[in-house]
C-alpha cells in the first residue's frame, strides 16, 4: 500500500484505498438509515400495510396515520353513520370507511405546543444566562474559577432520576409540578451548564484587543460587551442555542416523571398513542416523523459545530 | 484544573516528589475506578458492599488533591 | 469575521465619545460586572440542583415516603445505605448495568474508531456521508426506544424479518424484547446504533489532530503501514478515544429513557439497569428515603467519574 505517484504527498491515501474506505462508510450509512427511513415510510401506510408480513416496501400511501394522530374517533353502527350528513374532510371520510366517526382533536397538538414552548423558553433563558457567565469566566479573574466551572459541568452529569426525586418534592411544595414554568426552569438549569462551557470556548476565541480598543475609545466594559463581543459571538450563540433546543426537545426522563397533563411534552406522549387493539403504529410513526423532522434539519445546520457541542467546547476542530 | 507539565523534579526529596499533584491525582483516579469496578463486578458481594465507600473516598481525595500544590 | 469587527468598530466610534474613566474605577466595575454576570447562573444551579441534592442527602437518612407525608419522619442513620449495599437484587441490577455499559462501550468504540479511520481517508463526499451517519445520535432516545419496539416485533418487525431473511429461521421464532437471553442484547444493539456516531466524531477529531509530518518522517524511516498504525495513529488518538469511552460509560451508567421505553426493565428484571430500579423504588413503590440513598450512591459514582472525565477533557484541550 505505498503511494505510487510522486505528485502526491507520501501520506495521501491512494485512489483504491479511498474508494474502498468510501464504499464501507456508505454501506454503514445506508444500514444505519434503514430504521429511520422505515419509520417514516410506516407513517404513510394504512394500518393493514403497517403490520403485514413480509414487511411491505411498496404500498399505497395513506394519510390514515396522520388522521389518527390528530383526531380521536369513536366506533358507531353503520345505520348511525348513514344518518349523518356528508363527511367533513378527509379524516372523517377515512374514519367512516372503518365504521367510525371523528369525535374531536387528539392531544398531540397541545403536547407538541408544550414541547415548543418549553424548548424555546428554556433555550432563551439558558443561552442568556450562559452568555453572561461565559463572558465573566472568559474575561475576568474569578476566584475558584476552575472549581465553579467544574461545579457547573457536574450538574449536567447528574443522573436524571436521582435529580427528579427531590425536584418532584420541591415542585409539589411550591406548586410548580406539571407546569410549563417548572419544566422551563428545570431544563434551563440542565442546559445552562452546556451553554456556559460552549460559549466560554467561543468567547475565548474573540481577541481581547477588540474590547480593549473600544474601552480606550471611552466605552464602558458593559458597552464593549454588548456592542463588540456579542456581535462577534453570534455564530457561537446560535450553535449553542440549537444544542440547548435539541436537548430540551428530546428530553424524556424529567418529562415523564414530573408532568402528567398540562405541561406534558411530546416524547412521553408519543409512546402512549393507542389504537383499537394495541399500539396504532402508523399514528405512532406519524407522530415520530413530525417530531424528528426539526432535529434532522437542525443537525444539518449544526454539522460544523457538532464536535464542540458534544465535548463541551473542548475539542474544536 | 490545568494540566501540570513542568517537569521540575530536580529539587526536593522523594517524599516531596510523591506528594505532588500528578501522582496523587493518579492514585485518586485509580481509587475511583476501583470503586466503580467493585460496584459492578459479579464475583464477590463483599466487594460490592464496600464499593460506595471506596468511590466516595476516591472522589473526596481527588477533590482535595486537585487543590493542593500546583 | 474581520469585516464584522471592522464594521462594529466604525459604529462605536460614531456613537461613543465619553470622558476617560480612571483605571481604578474601571477595575472595580470589572469585578462587580464579573459577579453580576456569573451570579444568576450560580443561583439557578443552587436552587434547582444543589438544594435538591442536599435535600436528597437528608432524606436518604430518613424513612420519608412521598405518598404518606403525614407519617412522622424518623431519622434512620445509614440504614438504607447498608440495606442497599448488601442487597443481592440491587447488586444484580448493577451487573445488568455493567453488561449494558461494557458491551455498548466496546462495540461503539470499535465501530466508531473504524468508521473514523475510514472517513479520515477523505474519499469523495465524505462530508455528506458523515452528516448522515451522525443523525441517530441527535434524536430523542425515548422516541428511538419507542420505534425500535416496532422494529423488534416478532410478527411484523423489520429487524426480525431481516434476521430471518439472512439466517433462514422463522421471523416469529424469536422475541428480541421478550426473551431473557436476547433482551439484554436488544438494548445494546439500539444503543450502539444510536451512539456509535458519537465515538466516531470524537475519534475523527483525534485522527485529524495528528500532524502529517509525523507520518512523513515514518515513511522516510520506511516504517510499515501496520507499524505506523500501532505506534503513531493509535497512541496519538488515544486521549480522544478515552474521552469518548468515559463519556459513553457515564451516560450509559445512568441510562434511563431508551431502556425504559424499549423493555421497561423486563422481561423479569433482565434489563433492569440501575436507573430503572431507582425509578421503580422512587415513583412506583414511593420508598422515597430508600431511593434517595440509592440515588446518592449512583450520584457519587457519576461524580467520581465526572472528575476523571474533566481531567481527560483538559488533556485533549491542551493539544
Amino acid at each position: 500500500m505505498t503511494s505510487a505517484t510522486s505528485a502526491h504527498s507520501v501520506v495521501e491515501p491512494t485512489a483504491t484505498t479511498r474508494r474502498f474506505a468510501g464504499s464501507l462508510v456508505v454501506l454503514y450509512a445506508i444500514i444505519t438509515m434503514i430504521p429511520l427511513v422505515w419509520i417514516m415510510l410506516t407513517a404513510f401506510k394504512s394500518p393493514d400495510d403497517a403490520i403485514s408480513y413480509p414487511p411491505k416496501v411498496l404500498f399505497k400511501p395513506s394519510l390514515e396515520g396522520f388522521c389518527n394522530l390528530f383526531t380521536t374517533r369513536s366506533r358507531q353502527t353503520p345505520e348511525f353513520i348513514r344518518s349523518l350528513g356528508p363527511p367533513q374532510g378527509m379524516c372523517d371520510e377515512i374514519a367512516r370507511s372503518r365504521n367510525m366517526v371523528v369525535a374531536g382533536p387528539s392531544n398531540y397538538v397541545p403536547r407538541f405546543v408544550n414541547s415548543l414552548i418549553i424548548a424555546f423558553g428554556s433555550t432563551v433563558l439558558a443561552v442568556a444566562l450562559g452568555t453572561l457567565s461565559a463572558y465573566g469566566f472568559s474575561r475576568f479573574r474569578v476566584p475558584l474559577k476552575d472549581d465553579l466551572l467544574f461545579f457547573i459541568l457536574s450538574t449536567r452529569m447528574m443522573p436524571p432520576i436521582a435529580v427528579a426525586i427531590p425536584i418532584y418534592l420541591m415542585y409539589r411544595t411550591i406548586g410548580l409540578s406539571d407546569t410549563r414554568l417548572g419544566m422551563i426552569l428545570l431544563y434551563t438549569s440542565v442546559n445552562v451548564s452546556l451553554a456556559v462551557w460552549l460559549l466560554k470556548g467561543f468567547i475565548d476565541e474573540i481577541p481581547r484587543e477588540y474590547e480593549e480598543a473600544a474601552m480606550i475609545d471611552g466605552y464602558t466594559r458593559f458597552q464593549a460587551f454588548v456592542k463588540v463581543v456579542l456581535p462577534q459571538a453570534t455564530t457561537g450563540i446560535a450553535a449553542t442555542a440549537i444544542f440547548c433546543l435539541i436537548f430540551a426537545w428530546n428530553e424524556y426522563a424529567f418529562a415523564v416523571l414530573l408532568t402528567s397533563g398540562n405541561a406534558q411534552t411530546a416524547p412521553p406522549f408519543i409512546p402512549i398513542i393507542i389504537g383499537e387493539g394495541g399500539q396504532d403504529w402508523p399514528a405512532v410513526a406519524a407522530g415520530t416523523t413530525l417530531f424528528l423532522i426539526p432535529i434532522v434539519v437542525f443537525t444539518v445546520l449544526l454539522r460544523k459545530h457538532l464536535l464542540r457541542g458534544i465535548t463541551f467546547g473542548a475539542v474544536r476542530k | 484544573m490545568s494540566v501540570d507539565v513542568t517537569p521540575s523534579i530536580a529539587r526536593g526529596g522523594l517524599v516531596d516528589r510523591l506528594l505532588r499533584r500528578g501522582p496523587l491525582e493518579a492514585v485518586a483516579t485509580t481509587i475511583i475506578a476501583a470503586g466503580v469496578v467493585m460496584l459492578m463486578q459479579p464475583f464477590l458481594l463483599t466487594l460490592y458492599s464496600w464499593s460506595f465507600a471506596t468511590t466516595l473516598f476516591g472522589t473526596v481525595m481527588f477533590t482535595i488533591v486537585s487543590k493542593v500544590r500546583e | 469575521m474581520n469585516e464584522l469587527s471592522a464594521s462594529s468598530r466604525i459604529t462605536y466610534r460614531a456613537v461613543m465619545v465619553r470622558p476617560g474613566v480612571t483605571r481604578r474605577i474601571r477595575g472595580l466595575s470589572d469585578r462587580a460586572l464579573a459577579w453580576l454576570f456569573i451570579t444568576p447562573t450560580i443561583v439557578l444551579l443552587l436552587a434547582i440542583n444543589i438544594f435538591p441534592l442536599l435535600w436528597t442527602i437528608y432524606l436518604s437518612f430518613t424513612n420519608y415516603r412521598a405518598n404518606r407525608s403525614n407519617v412522622p419522619t424518623i431519622w434512620l442513620g445509614a440504614d438504607w445505605y447498608q440495606s442497599i449495599l448488601t442487597d443481592p437484587d440491587i447488586w444484580a441490577a448493577m451487573q445488568v448495568t455493567a453488561h449494558f455499559v461494557i458491551w455498548t462501550v466496546v462495540i461503539e468504540t470499535v465501530l466508531g474508531f473504524g468508521l473514523a479511520y475510514l472517513i479520515d481517508k477523505k474519499f469523495r463526499g465524505h462530508g455528506m456521508w458523515t452528516t448522515i451517519i451522525l443523525l441517530p445520535m441527535m434524536l430523542s432516545p425515548a422516541v428511538v426506544g419507542n420505534f425500535w419496539t416496532f422494529l423488534y416485533q416478532p410478527q411484523i418487525g423489520l429487524f426480525n424479518y431481516v434476521v430471518a431473511f439472512f439466517t433462514g429461521r422463522a421471523a416469529s421464532s424469536f422475541q428480541m424484547l421478550g426473551d431473557v437471553t436476547l433482551s439484554p442484547w436488544a438494548i445494546v444493539i439500539v444503543d450502539a446504533w444510536m451512539w456509535t456516531p458519537y465515538v466516531m466524531l470524537i475519534c475523527l477529531a483525534g485522527l485529524r489532530s495528528i500532524p502529517d509530518y509525523i507520518y512523513e518522517a515514518a515513511e522516510v524511516d520506511r516504517a510499515s503501514k501496520w507499524r505506523q498504525f500501532w505506534s503513531i495513529t493509535l497512541p496519538m488518538a488515544l486521549p480522544f478515544i478515552m474521552l469518548a469511552v468515559l463519556f459513553r460509560g457515564i451516560e450509559n451508567f445512568k441510562m434511563f429513557d431508551m431502556v425504559n421505553l424499549l423493555t421497561g426493565g423486563g422481561p423479569g428484571s433482565t434489563t433492569e439497569v440501575a436507573s430503572i430500579t431507582l425509578k421503580r423504588a422512587a415513583f412506583e413503590s414511593w420508598r422515597t428515603g430508600y431511593s434517595s440513598a440509592f440515588a446518592i450512591i449512583l450520584f457519587v459514582t457519576v461524580f467520581g467519574l465526572a472528575n476523571i472525565y474533566v481531567k481527560a477533557l483538559n488533556k485533549v484541550k491542551s493539544r
